[in-house]
């Protein structure tokens, strides 16, 4: 269990000429809780969308599982063991809560279109298999009494679980969590720590987290990740991140960075 | 009040539909359709069959534009190419009508690959373009293609006669149509509930959040250009039958309207709804018919010469009101109709 599952390696994405994500590294652990944090415009989202695929990095590399995904196809990241959620939401709205998570079953589903017109043999046998696994995900987020509900008609938080649900239906070696606490109330947060836990735990799956919540962060997490105006100015355990000075400086603004003026700290350019 | 669902397997889950009641209406139906032909006048079955013709179509339509969210106004080159497919190996080849269904269905599916490919970027308004453009080189290249095609001449094509099976009575042709709209029918109510279907959905809904499920957003709006494509074909060559004549003026652009205008009506992305769209638009031009020779004289003449006008302004009003009024379509109704009954008296 020594080998990092995600390493990332001066890993940049520019747009135009804003460094969203400026020479980036570190590893996450397999097994591990790791958080990433940062003010507004970090680009810690921007991150999660180079290693989910989402967006191509500008430069650096992105070494998964030992090999290097870089130049991977975009739809390739989930087969390669990459699931996310997204910080707005990002469901198919028109869809109940079973079939968004049974589309996260797709890269373990391999119908082709006639099979499916007719609906016999293989397609039966793996929408009986589909459907079994998201009974199992539905009942280890506790989310059977809206299982038929439509999508959009949900609450915010309910959303939220949903796509947590469809993420884990990919069964993904690493999940990436993007703010999955925001706007939700004490309780429900709760909920998602306990689950972030479990997810660890019981499924084996290790976890990069994008959160704001400082109580959460310091509490599940194994390693912190901090980032600023798209670079990375710190990293370590929740006790010495907490303790660093550029951290502090960071979040409470008062010298913005060293190369900076004071005063335009707030929200980069 | 219909008792709570529970299931006791996986497999009852995934079902068409697990109501006892549905299937017996289904059978119903069934045995209506193939009772009908042979009991009701003339005009009725005429009508009967453009719409399981249309049905078929509008099912194909769909399945690009209602399910996966690509806009087409190339329907038309779509249905033409699956007529030219029919008639070229039935009646220019004298080959067998099954190879003709094949090639209607192939033939569009082939084409589509073709304004697929450049349409992989587009969206709204530049595919909604694009297609159109496509529906139009696809009978330029008919009429130019007079070697294959016979050109401006046009085909005469006779009914269909195959496994000692004769189609060419009105009434066994409005069977042999019934038959292919089930089918198609029941191929999209599976692609629906199945991978494919579920993934058109997600392209349609968030294409982003689809790719990073693993859905190879290329190959899937390739995938549901063809199948759309394909079923829409099989209709043209059913049209293309009912007329008994197939050329580049019989497909006229006014049935891509027409299609769209079905979907926006039945309600976008729903099997049922293609069905109930095809039935309220096919009859609607009736419905007019009926009401302006009530008022006689000026009115009537007007639908005597200008049907096409009317019919196209029919099916812009129709859109406009669904959209202001009922953007869920008529399957919204239907659905608000079921509850309704299904709980009533009480509220929820
Ligand atoms: N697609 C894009 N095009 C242009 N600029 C972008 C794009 N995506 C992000 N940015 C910019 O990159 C910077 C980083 O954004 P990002 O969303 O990654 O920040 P974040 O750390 O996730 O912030 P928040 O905490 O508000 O979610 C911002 O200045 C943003 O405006
Ligand atoms: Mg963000």
């Amino acid at each position: 269990m020594t080998a990092p599952l995600l390493q990332l390696d001066a890993l940049t994405r520019t747009f135009g000429g804003l460094r969203a994500v400026s020479e980036v590294s570190f590893d996450v652990m397999r097994g591990e809780i790791c958080s990433v944090i940062g003010p507004n415009g970090a680009g810690k989202t921007s991150l999660f969308n180079l290693i989910s695929g989402v967006l191509r990095p500008t430069s650096g590399r992105i070494l998964f599982d030992g090999a290097d995904i870089t130049r991977e196809r975009p739809a390739r990241f989930a087969s390669l063991g990459i699931g996310r959620t997204f910080q707005n939401l990002a469901l198919f709205k028109h869809g109940t809560v079973v079939e968004n998570i049974l589309v996260g079953r797709h890269i373990h589903t391999k119908s082709s279109v006639l099979e499916s017109a007719f609906f016999f043999g293989r397609t039966r046998a793996e929408e009986i298999a589909a459907r079994e696994k998201v009974e199992e995900i539905v009942e280890f987020l506790e989310i059977e009494q809206i299982r038929d509900a439509v999508v959009g008609q949900l609450s915010y938080g309910q959303q939220k679980r949903v796509e947590l649900a469809r993420a884990l239906a990919c069964e993904p070696k690493l999940l990436l969590l993007d703010e999955m606490v925001s706007g939700m109330n004490q309780e429900e947060t709760e909920d998602i720590a306990r689950f972030v836990l479990d997810i660890r735990d019981e499924l084996g799956i290790t976890v990069l987290m994008i959160e704001h919540d400082m109580r959460v962060v310091m509490d599940i997490s194994d390693r912190v990740q901090v980032l600023n105006f798209g670079q990375k100015i710190a990293g370590g355990t929740p006790d010495q991140v907490r303790n660093d000075p550029a951290v502090l400086d960071a979040y409470l603004g008062r010298r913005g960075r060293p190369s900076e003026p004071a005063g335009s700290a707030a929200h980069g350019l | 009040m219909r008792s709570g669902d529970f299931k006791e397997t996986y497999a009852d889950l995934i079902v068409l539909s697990d109501s006892r009641l549905v299937w017996a209406w289904a059978g119903v139906l069934v045995v209506a359709l193939v009772v009908a032909p042979f009991v009701v006048n003339a005009y009725v079955l005429s009508l009967l069959t453009l719409v399981l013709i249309t049905v078929t179509g509008a099912l194909g339509l769909n399945l690009l534009t209602g399910l996966t969210g690509l806009i087409s106004l190339g329907h038309a080159g779509f249905l033409l190419l699956g007529a030219y497919g029919y008639a070229i190996v039935v009646a220019k080849h004298n080959l067998h009508p099954l190879l003709g269904f094949l090639a209607a269905g192939v033939a569009p599916a082939l084409f589509a690959i073709v304004v697929g490919l450049p349409s992989l970027r587009l969206r709204g308004l530049y595919l909604a373009i694009t297609t159109l453009a496509f529906s139009y080189i696809i009978s330029d290249l008919i009429l130019e293609a007079k070697s294959i095609t016979d050109g401006a001449r046009g085909i005469t094509v006779q009914r269909p006669e195959f496994f000692g099976l004769d189609f060419s009575s009105d009434p066994s042709f409005a069977l042999l149509c019934a038959f292919v709209a089930a089918v198609a029918l029941f191929a999209c109510l599976n692609i629906q509930r199945s991978r494919i279907g579920r993934a058109f959905m997600a392209i349609r809904d968030n294409d982003i959040a689809a790719r990073t499920m693993g859905v190879n957003l290329q190959a899937f709006k390739l995938y549901a250009f063809m199948t759309s494509a394909f079923i829409t074909g099989i209709a043209g060559a059913l049209m293309g039958i009912y007329l008994s004549f197939v050329s580049v003026e019989g497909f006229p652009f006014l049935f891509s309207i027409e299609a769209l205008a079905i979907l926006i009506v039945g309600g976008l992305g729903s099997a049922l709804g293609a069905v109930l769209g095809t039935v309220f638009i096919v009859l609607l031009p009736e419905a007019i018919r009926i009401l302006f020779s009530w008022f006689g004289g000026a009115l009537e003449s007007l639908l005597s010469t200008g049907v096409h006008e009317v019919k196209s302004i029919a099916y812009g009003v129709a859109i406009i009101l669904f959209l202001r009024f009922e953007p869920r379509g008529l399957v919204g109704v239907w659905r608000d109709a079921k509850r309704l009954w299904t709980h009533w008296p009480l509220k929820y």
